[in-house]
């Protein structure tokens, strides 16, 4: 990363130039993502040569993921307690969740196994809001339209006319679980209509929310939910190490790991259902994250050595206005509120340089240019721009307090007030757009194995919109867990074991790929925690 | 020895002539004969508290004593505490169901050296003897000339109410009595101000324990030098001591104050259960530091046990043999002070509930090494972080625990 | 400023300023594998800790990736499990809205002993308050106790501060659920779920706006 202008230099430019002017971006867009977004930076790729996938390239870290061997000998799971269940849930997270719930009310003995704890997962953490073409001024095939063009043309649109016919009664759905939305001002909660805002690149008001922490009360209502269900186990503190596959190739279920206790728990199903989120522990490209800490891409990578294929693996999100200073608070994110509300960019020179509400990958790729060229705000060795919360303030005042409460929050804990000095910010790695390739029902392409949440792709093509991540794990968590519990009836496994590991050792060795190098992580690279090492206690 | 508290014939129940013929009142009228004398006559017995805090019992009733009494609320009280839910005590009880009347005896010459007028006897509802016992006693005593006596040295008619208790630990802590008393859940509260200043409505009020006040008309009636003989070494009167857990013959034992614990174990206990080899002793609370084998010889009254870094308590004594887990004990304990901490205070509620759950986790063998520092952790977080002792109590058995048996905690995490 | 000193489960920490206590653990080399989620935005209430300062006698409950480093901080971490469920309920099955206010009593009888020691308003993180949750939702007002509970981050923390095992969290979360699985009803949904059930809705999957605007120069890469 170059140096920029000095913090007090730059907010003096600031100070003279607020409110600056806005300025149209002086680049094609095609050669800002190009140049400037983290995705295309050349060197920072390499190309993926075992697998389904092989031939095609994603961000270095995550081919070598991919491309690693399993933490488990066949030796290993000999004596292990075992589990059985019609269908396995792996995540605990908003798909997860609710994959269980309507898998465990279509009759299905569901068993639950979460990393961390139910529940603990981006879910929650989602602020903004969840897309639903409800307004008469709306439709779904706007909807579908804008997501198309927001993802650059690059989705699939089977999954993308699901997703959006799906909306409506994915509202109704977790308003039934309990979950409350915001009702446009002045309406009532019988007959009433919802509040809804434009999320960026949208043709029509279609962003649901309630407050600014939508995820939270999506997650609240669904959590309980699958909590008071009965037909669904729950194991916390138990990621998949691998998953078991049949003699057929199908998936029979993974191995779990009991962090409690450092062992191998064998769990089998007939049906599994892949719920484990994306990746943004991963750091990629050195960037901070948004994410909670248990996005580790295990689900790529289990579903990958089993033989699903994935689909615009190398394409992720970055958000553009993750916190840049102060560093205990690097990556967290300031809602896309503030921008859609009228708070503007600012460079090191005082200088607004692109439109703040284009999609977020244009905003970030232009962020990322003014701190690669130089124009950045530097502070204690962390550059990024400013977000010119205290023209907003006087613009709108009173909006900080009324509005933007977790903004402000955050501003607090930074130990600033947002009214008086501008936030620095720098893009924040976000979403994985791409993921485990999906059909309309949830299923990948290795039998048995079903998926939903961020570990898929399909959805999102290139870019994802604001608001459809949450719409996303609802309908396909549904329709997931549907599928399950209807497969789990027809098909079970048989001859259940590890046996594609050696055809993906095989591949590996023809390689000359390092065997050595183990995966899924389960814990970010900073966790102080290693699988092997912690599996040996339990031995 | 000849036991005191607990001699045949005074075993009585609500007979209150029954109790007057075999010698009860005698020290009452004593008490009233020479009032000024008794806050002496006390501390020359060197009598303490026998609740557990083994405070010196004459010093409370000074600080009373010298308090104005409070017209609003009601004068000055006296709460005889028979509250009694610690895990292996049960003397309260026995004195309270068996002899009631040397207990109201002992409050009511309390009353004339503080000149109080209310005596709350203060009652676990869950010991119905006692609660029987106790009110037939009340009713007994009411219509005696003597009492009147003591209204008349009061200045005002002296009331001895029966209130039953929540039945709750908690309710034990003097600030929690009072407050039950007064009718509301039993919170202990911040001392300062303590109950000899602003206790039962506003009024001061001495709280003693029912043992401590059992042994009062006995010292008025003989004197402080007879009671001072009972004990053994330096150590005055008797005890009695609860004795529960792995050996042959358990039960209340009334001993010289100062008996050693092998005495009391071997000797009086009959010795451990099935040849068992003896392990170590949980008393008092039981929150107190754990003795162990080396400890046999350690005479059980107050300066000892504190010599030793251990206390008295309440005297009960549970004994654990080989074969017996420190570990599971000390978790059954701490999940006792858990389920029993009265809510205010979340280092005292989620805190034991932490350490309980680390325990059960490691005795169940999903524990490891890491649990170990967690748990000395909050040994050092945990004292003195609550309105009342109860936290401590909890931190106090664990850190013994802890320390005198690491290798059993080691050993459970090691092959977990 | 200079480095703080303190203690987290036992072991020694410096932590830079600024930093959170989650951050301090990490960064001390500490493994990491439980009381960990959102880290930092404050959300998933995994990360419960008691701290007790120096110099304060009682010691006070938060989120490790919300309370900041400081000298002499004595700290330990609490692990809920919410994978248990003492209060089991089927929302669906509560009948409509005059028989489910009713079973509220039935569902969480303890509600009504509430004791009053106010720990649960202590142990809250968010600064709820639960206690006065608890008591509206044992009398029936319903909607008035699930307002009280919007910041709830489910931590739990309140469950285990509860000496009468009322289970405050899962309280707040029926009555909060109940409000809005009962009363809300928008129009311009129920409208729009009309139309999609009478097939008023196609989706054009070659609709012009279906399409690239150009020959799409990205795909040239």
């Amino acid at each position: 990363m170059s140096t920029g202008i000095g913090f007090d230099q730059a907010l003096t430019a600031w100070r003279e130039a607020a409110p600056a002017d806005s300025r149209q971006l002086d680049l094609p867009v095609k050669e800002l993502l190009d140049r400037f977004h983290p995705d295309r930076k050349r060197g920072a790729r390499s190309k993926l040569v075992i697998g389904p996938n092989a031939g095609e390239a994603c961000p270095s870290a995550l081919t070598r993921l991919l491309q690693s061997d399993s933490l488990l000998q066949d030796v290993d799971i000999a004596g292990a307690p075992t589990l059985e269940a019609d269908v396995l849930v792996i995540g605990g997270g908003g798909a997860g969740c609710i994959a269980a719930l309507t898998a465990a009310r279509a009759g299905a003995r569901v068993l639950v196994a979460t990393k961390l704890g139910l529940g603990d997962s981006n879910t929650v953490m989602a602020e903004g809001g969840i897309q639903a073409a409800v307004g008469a001024d709306d439709s779904l095939q706007r909807h579908f339209e804008d997501t198309l063009r927001a993802g650059h043309f690059k989705a699939d649109k089977e999954l993308v006319a699901a997703l959006v016919s799906g909306g409506p009664s994915a509202i109704r759905w977790l308003i039934r679980e309990g979950m409350n939305f915001d009702l446009a001002e002045g309406s009532q909660r019988m007959g009433g209509t919802l509040l809804r805002k434009t999320p960026g690149g949208a043709s029509a008001a279609r962003l649901l929310s309630y407050r600014d922490f939508t995820g939270l009360e999506l997650m609240r209502a669904v959590r309980e939910g699958t909590l008071m269900q009965s037909n669904i186990t729950i194991l916390e503190r138990h990621p998949a190490l691998e998953l078991l596959s049949d003699d057929r190739g199908r998936c029979a279920g993974a191995v779990l790991h009991d962090l409690a206790r450092g062992r191998a728990v064998v769990a089998r199903s007939a049906v599994t259902v892949l719920t484990t989120g994306g990746s943004g522990r991963l750091h990629l490209a050195g960037f901070p994250t948004s994410n909670h800490y248990g996005a580790t891409a295990d689900g790529l990578v289990l579903a990958y050595r089993l033989g699903a294929r994935l689909r615009d693996v190398g394409s992720f999100q970055y958000h553009p206005t993750g916190i840049a200073w102060p560093g205990p608070l690097e990556g967290q994110l300031v809602s896309e509120a503030a921008r859609s509300s009228g708070a503007v960019l600012v460079n090191g020179l005082g200088q607004r340089f692109v439109d703040e509400l284009q999609p977020r990958d244009i905003v970030a790729s232009a962020i990322l240019r003014e701190i690669a060229e130089g124009r950045g705000v530097a502070r204690d060795g962390k550059v990024g721009v400013f977000l010119d919360t205290p023209s907003l303030e006087r613009a709108k005042p009173g909006i900080l307090a009324r509005e933007l409460v977790t903004l402000r929050n955050l501003a607090r804990r930074a130990g600033f007030d947002p009214a008086e000095e501008p936030f620095m910010i720098r893009p924040t790695l976000h979403y994985q757009n791409g993921g485990v390739e999906i059909n309309a029902a949830g299923h990948t392409t290795v039998p048995g194995l079903l998926a939903a949440g961020e570990v898929t792709g399909g959805l999102h093509g290139r870019n994802r919109m604001m608001g459809n991540a949450l719409l996303e794990l609802v309908v396909f968590g549904r329709l997931a867990g549907a599928s399950a519990a209807a497969d789990a009836r027809r098909e079970r496994p048989r001859n259940v074991g590890l046996t594609h590991l050696a055809d993906w050792r095989r591949a590996m060795e023809s390689q000359r790929l390092p065997l050595d190098r183990k995966a899924p992580l389960l814990f970010p690279s900073y966790s102080n925690f290693d699988p092997v090492r912690d599996r040996r206690r339990g031995a | 020895m000849n036991a005191v508290l607990t001699a045949p014939e005074i075993q009585v129940v609500a007979d209150l002539p029954g109790w007057l013929a075999v010698g009860g009142g005698e020290g009452l009228k004593n008490a009233l004969a020479d009032p000024d004398a008794i806050v002496p006559t006390i501390e020359a017995a060197g009598l303490r508290g026998l609740g557990g805090a083994g405070f010196p019992t004459h010093r409370k009733w000074a600080a009373v004593a010298a308090q104005p009494p409070n017209p609003e609320g009601g004068g000055k009280w006296i709460v005889c505490n028979g509250n009694e839910d610690e895990p292996g005590t049960f003397k309260d009880r026995f004195l309270l169901s068996r002899t009631p009347h040397q207990v109201i005896e002992g409050a009511l010459i309390a009353a004339v050296a503080v000149r109080a007028n209310h005596i709350a006897l203060y009652v676990n509802p869950r010991e119905d003897q006692s609660v029987v016992a106790l009110r037939l006693s009340a009713i007994a005593w009411a219509a005696h000339p003597l009492l009147d006596q003591v209204a008349e040295l009061v200045g005002s008619p002296v009331e001895l109410h029966v209130c039953e208790s929540s039945g709750l630990y908690v309710g034990g802590e003097e600030t929690a009595a009072v407050a039950n008393v007064m009718g509301g859940f039993p919170f202990p509260s911040l001392k300062p101000p303590y109950p000899a200043e602003r206790g039962v409505h506003g009024a001061p009020t001495l709280l003693n324990n029912v043992e401590t006040l059992a042994h009062v008309p006995h010292i008025l009636r003989h004197g402080a030098h007879w009671y001072r003989e009972l004990g053994l070494g330096n150590a005055v009167g008797t005890k009695l001591y609860s004795l529960s857990g792995d050996v042959l013959r358990p039960g209340l034992h009334e001993l010289p104050m100062g008996t050693s614990l092998r005495e009391l174990v071997f000797g009086y206990g009959g010795g451990m259960l099935a040849g068992k080899g003896f392990k170590a002793v949980f008393t008092g609370g039981p929150s107190n530091t754990l003795l162990t084998d080396r400890d046999l010889d350690i005479a059980l009254d107050f300066d000892s046990l504190a010599a030793r870094g251990s206390r008295l308590g309440t005297g009960a004594m549970i004994v654990v043999g080989e074969g017996t887990s420190i570990l599971r004990k000390t978790a059954e304990y701490v999940a006792f002070f858990a389920a029993n901490s009265c809510g205010q205070c979340p280092s005292c509620k989620i805190g034991t509930h932490q350490v309980s759950r680390l325990l059960e986790r490691i005795d169940a063998g999903a524990g490891r090494p890491a649990d170990l520092e967690a748990l000395e952790n909050f040994t050092r977080l945990l004292p003195g972080s609550g309105r009342c002792g109860l936290v401590d109590g909890a931190a106090t058995v664990l850190a013994s625990s802890l320390a005198t048996f690491r290798s059993e905690y080691e050993q459970a995490v090691r092959h977990g | 400023m200079a480095t703080a000193r303190l203690v987290i489960d036992g072991h020694p920490i410096e932590g830079e300023p600024g930093t959170s206590l989650l951050q301090a653990w990490v960064a001390a080399g500490l493994p990491l594998t439980e009381n960990v989620g959102c880290m930092g935005q404050g959300v998933c209430g995994a990360c419960r800790v008691l701290v007790r300062r120096p110099g304060e006698r009682l010691a006070q409950t938060g989120l490790a990736c919300e309370t900041l480093v400081e000298d002499g901080l004595q700290v330990a971490f609490i692990n809920l499990s919410r994978g248990s469920r003492p209060h089991p309920y089927d929302l669906h099955a509560l009948g409509d809205s005059w028989d489910a206010i009713a079973r509220i009593d039935e569902l969480f009888p303890e509600a009504e002993r509430c004791r009053h020691c106010g720990g649960c308003d202590s142990a809250c993180p968010k600064g709820i308050q639960v206690q006065q949750m608890v008591n509206l939702a044992a009398v029936g007002q319903t909607y008035a106790a699930a307002e009280l509970f919007d910041d709830c981050v489910q931590c739990n923390l309140c469950v285990a501060a509860c000496p009468e095992h009322i289970d405050p969290a899962h309280l707040g979360q029926l009555v909060r659920r109940m409000t809005a699985a009962m009363t809300l009803r928008p129009s311009d949904l129920i409208m729009r779920l009309h139309e999609l059930e009478a097939g008023e809705q196609p989706i054009d999957l070659d609709a012009p706006g279906a399409r690239p605007p150009a020959p799409d120069a990205e795909d040239a890469r």
